[in-house]
């Protein structure tokens, strides 16, 4: 029993808890997956591409956290960048050209966020909560002309959904996005060297810039990871509501992302998680959030909900993986 | 009848039976009886990672017992915090200050017990009267982080005595005093004593515990060896049941012959007048391929400073900073990265801070030295590189472990530090700095450790040892520095020294 319950980790818990969870909307829930008794894909489709967006942002965002950082820019610059990319789109700039500002802007914000951890020492947390406004104020201010933007007619971004993959398999491009993100973020993290590296920065910072681990310009490094995945993200955002609203980076939409991350099971404190517990921790957040909006509970009481979701996740979390000062981490939060 | 076996005849105010604490399901104390009865000074002998501090933790309530019951004036109790425990009168004086360095003396003095309106000029009066009362002399409105080693600690004994402690438990009191401060420290301990407190003292000095305690308790792994009067002991005895074989006397009372002395090869390490604020001050000293150079410095010294310049953990002073050559080329590292790339590699003596990934596996240890020195320039990892890197250095190193995949918390101080030392060796390293190379390691891997330090020397790497263990420091090195206050101020060679001349050197 007890060697049972230490495979109890919160990863797993989390997991059963998503499936048990889908089992009994399933089954309870009409209109979730069976209408009339008759099964219906549309909602779960709908479902499912709701959490690919925030899966992709959680990418990005886990990549950071495992080591060592935080980026509260995230969201802002899916939004922002997105936004001025299809500014520029409907005002007539060349479509390669457009993306290539976009794209150069994103990695300027992800430089930007790595240099002012990495080289200037200044806390993550703060670097990036000023890159969010920043990003915010400039674009929303200077470069686009109101909250919505709408992708212009014909533009590649709305194409998407009806790629031949697409179309043939009737799995939306959101769940092929947030799977190839999935993956080539398992690849990154378990089979290369910088992979590696992150790994030995969230887990002893000290002793990996001791031992000679590069480890600012791999801060650098996963700054611009997490950018990039925001526009991807952005992106994918804009090819099913055919806009960006800018409205979304006041939202708590990073909250949810970091929820993701820390409900999956990736320790704040770094070094600690997997790809999987992004996968496990948007299954659960995605699954909750839509048979909440079916069963039409409020925005308010569905945050209610959430918080004491993550509240038992990491109490239950403590209660079987206890920790003293002999097994805390350098640096727990 | 003597005084201390008046106090042996008393009852005991605290009773530990069969006390057990398990850390992820290893044993740091197993099933140990320990007591202590009013007025004694009770010492706790052991070598490091015996598992004293763990024993009198569970007294002082910092951590829970996993097994076994406590008794405090006859009741069973379970401290769940030191709070609880110094409400009871139980308090603990750690070995690492727990003052709050930015406040005063005052403040500390009456931290957690302040009234709900706090005045200042209130308890800085009552802090006055107390301190004189205990003849310390500290005034209560220095802010503690301004205070030395020594004052910070009268100030932790303030502390417990302001709370009417009726027990008291030193944590290693004397490690960072001076002699004249020693003599302060146990002049109060013995006026503690005559008060009517008891005293658990846990000290690496076996003499102060033969001078100084009414019974002796000794440790061993984490089990009870003996306890007895200390008139029982002398310090073989003591040593005999600290390690439980000779092992110890083989190590350290070996004498080397001048001719197993190490010639100093070709320089390889010139540093000039480096400074780094005020730890390190214009330090010059050289160091020599093939051979071990011992540096003995007391804490606070800026031995562990100083080579963590030399190995670009720190960055010396941009201004006046001095020189490092390495093999006649100037240097002047930014970050260790490009000290590990020339070969220098620092093996710290905080393994759990700055020395090992604790959730990775032995093998994932190892292979990151590798990783981190880039000696390959590839992009990939390998598993079966790792592997077998691990199979080979876990042999070499005489690393004890179920698997390759134990996680390296699992493992003993001593094996820990042989992963620590082998993550570094696996980088090819010209020059390597042990900060307390046996730190918190156990008595049959200080041998192999030696050993390895000797071997490293003897393939013609230069070594360097840190150490504030003069018997370490004698017989290990063929060059001995002695480092006060942030700079080298003698050298010895190993056949003149003493342990007396290099203590001279490091106090005066």
């Amino acid at each position: 029993m007890t060697r049972l319950l230490s495979h109890l980790t919160q990863e797993v818990i989390v997991f059963l808890l998503a499936a048990t969870l889908f089992l009994a909307a399933a089954i309870f829930l009409p209109g979730f997956m069976f209408k009339d008794g008759a099964f219906q894909a549309g909602n779960l489709i709908a479902m499912v591409r709701a959490v690919s967006v925030l899966g992709i942002l959680a990418v990005g965002m886990g990549i950071v956290i495992i080591g060592r950082g935080i980026d509260l820019s995230a969201v802002a610059v899916m939004a922002m960048s997105v936004a001025w990319y299809l500014q520029m789109l409907n005002s007539g700039v060349p479509g390669w050209q457009a993306l290539g500002w976009a794209l150069a802007g994103v990695v300027a914000v992800g430089l930007i966020n790595g240099f002012m951890v990495a080289y200037a020492d200044v806390p993550a947390i703060f670097v990036t909560l000023a890159s969010s406004y920043f990003v915010y104020g400039f674009v929303r201010s200077q470069l686009i002309v109101s909250d919505a933007t709408p992708a212009p007619a014909g533009s590649w971004i709305l194409e998407l959904p009806n790629l031949g993959l697409v179309t043939s398999t009737h799995i939306p491009i959101d769940v092929y996005a947030f799977g190839a993100a999935v993956f080539v973020g398992f690849l990154f993290l378990r089979f290369t060297k910088w992979g590696r590296y992150i790994y030995l920065m969230g887990d002893n910072f000290m002793a990996a810039r001791n031992m000679g681990v590069p480890v600012r310009p791999m801060t650098v490094l996963y700054y611009v990871i997490s950018a990039l995945m925001a526009f991807v993200a952005g992106i994918l955002t804009t090819s099913s509501i055919q806009s960006m609203n800018v409205r979304v980076v006041n939202s708590n939409m990073l909250y949810d992302v970091i929820l993701v991350c820390v409900i999956g099971g990736i320790g704040l404190s770094g070094g600690k998680g997997y790809m999987r517990n992004v996968v496990v921790g948007a299954l659960l957040i995605g699954i909750m959030g839509n048979a909440m909006t079916i069963m039409d509970f409020t925005n308010v009481e569905q945050n209610l909900i959430k918080s004491i979701i993550l509240l038992t996740a990491i109490i239950i979390d403590g209660l079987l993986n206890p920790r003293d000062e002999q097994t805390a981490q350098q640096g727990d939060i | 009848m003597s005084a201390s076996e008046q106090t042996a005849t008393a009852a005991p105010i605290v009773e530990m039976r069969k006390i057990s604490k398990l850390y992820r399901g290893v044993p740091a104390v197993k099933e140990v009886d320990f007591d202590l009865r009013k007025g004694e000074i009770h010492a706790l002998l052991g070598e490091n990672g015996a598992g004293k501090s763990t024993l009198t933790k569970v007294m002082a309530g910092v951590v829970t017992a996993s097994g076994g019951t406590m008794t405090w004036h006859g009741k069973e109790v379970s401290f769940q915090s030191p709070f609880e425990a110094l409400e009871a009168g139980i308090a603990m004086v750690f070995q690492e200050t727990s003052l709050v360095p930015s406040m005063t003396v005052a403040q500390n003095l009456y931290l957690g017990s302040e009234k709900f309106l706090n005045r200042l000029r209130g308890i800085y009066i009552s802090a006055q009267q107390f301190l004189q009362s205990l003849n310390f002399a500290v005034d209560p409105t220095a802010i503690v982080s301004t205070l030395g080693a020594a004052k910070r600690q009268m100030v932790e004994i303030a502390r417990a005595v302001h709370h009417n402690a009726e027990v008291i438990i030193f944590d290693e009191p004397t490690a960072s005093l001076t002699p004249e401060e020693k003599r302060h420290f146990f002049a109060l301990m013995h006026r503690l004593k005559s008060r009517g407190v008891s005293i658990v003292f846990i000290s690496h000095a076996l003499e102060e515990a033969l001078a100084h305690a009414d019974r002796i308790t000794i440790l061993r792994d984490g089990e009870l060896v003996v306890t007895d009067h200390a008139g029982a002991f002398d310090r073989e005895k003591i040593v005999r049941a600290m390690v439980g074989r000779t092992l110890s006397g083989e190590i350290y009372n070996k004498k080397r012959g001048a001719d197993e002395i190490r010639k100093p090869g070709s320089r390889v390490l010139s540093v000039q007048d480096i400074s780094m604020s005020n730890v390190v001050r214009n330090n010059s000293f050289s160091i020599y391929e093939g051979q071990i150079t011992g540096v003995f410095g007391l804490i606070g010294s800026g031995r562990t400073e100083t080579f963590k310049v030399v190995s670009g953990i720190y960055k010396r002073d941009f201004f006046a900073g001095g020189a490092i050559e390495l093999e006649g080329r100037p240097v002047r590292y930014t970050v260790p990265r490009e000290a590990v790339k020339d070969g220098i590699i620092y093996v710290t003596e905080d393994r759990k801070t700055e020395g090992f990934f604790e959730t990775m596996s032995i093998a994932e240890n190892l292979y990151s030295g590798l990783l981190a020195a880039n000696l390959e320039k590839k992009a990939y990892i390998s598993l079966r590189e790792m592997r077998a890197l691990a199979k080979d250095w876990t042999g070499r190193l005489n690393v004890k472990a179920i698997n390759d995949n134990a996680r390296v918390v699992e493992l003993s101080g001593g094996n820990q530090q042989k992963v620590v030392i082998g993550k570094g060796l696996i980088q090819q390293p010209r020059i390597v700095i042990f900060d307390e190379p046996t730190r918190g390691v156990d008595v049959g891997a200080i041998a192999e450790i030696h050993q390895l330090i000797n071997r490293l020397a003897d393939s013609g790497l230069a070594v360097i040892v840190i150490s504030s263990y003069l018997p370490e420091i004698m017989n290990l090195s063929d060059r001995i520095l002695v480092c006060r206050q942030g700079r080298i101020v003698e050298e010895f060679a190993p056949d003149e020294a003493t342990e007396e001349k290099i203590m001279y050197a490091a106090v005066h």
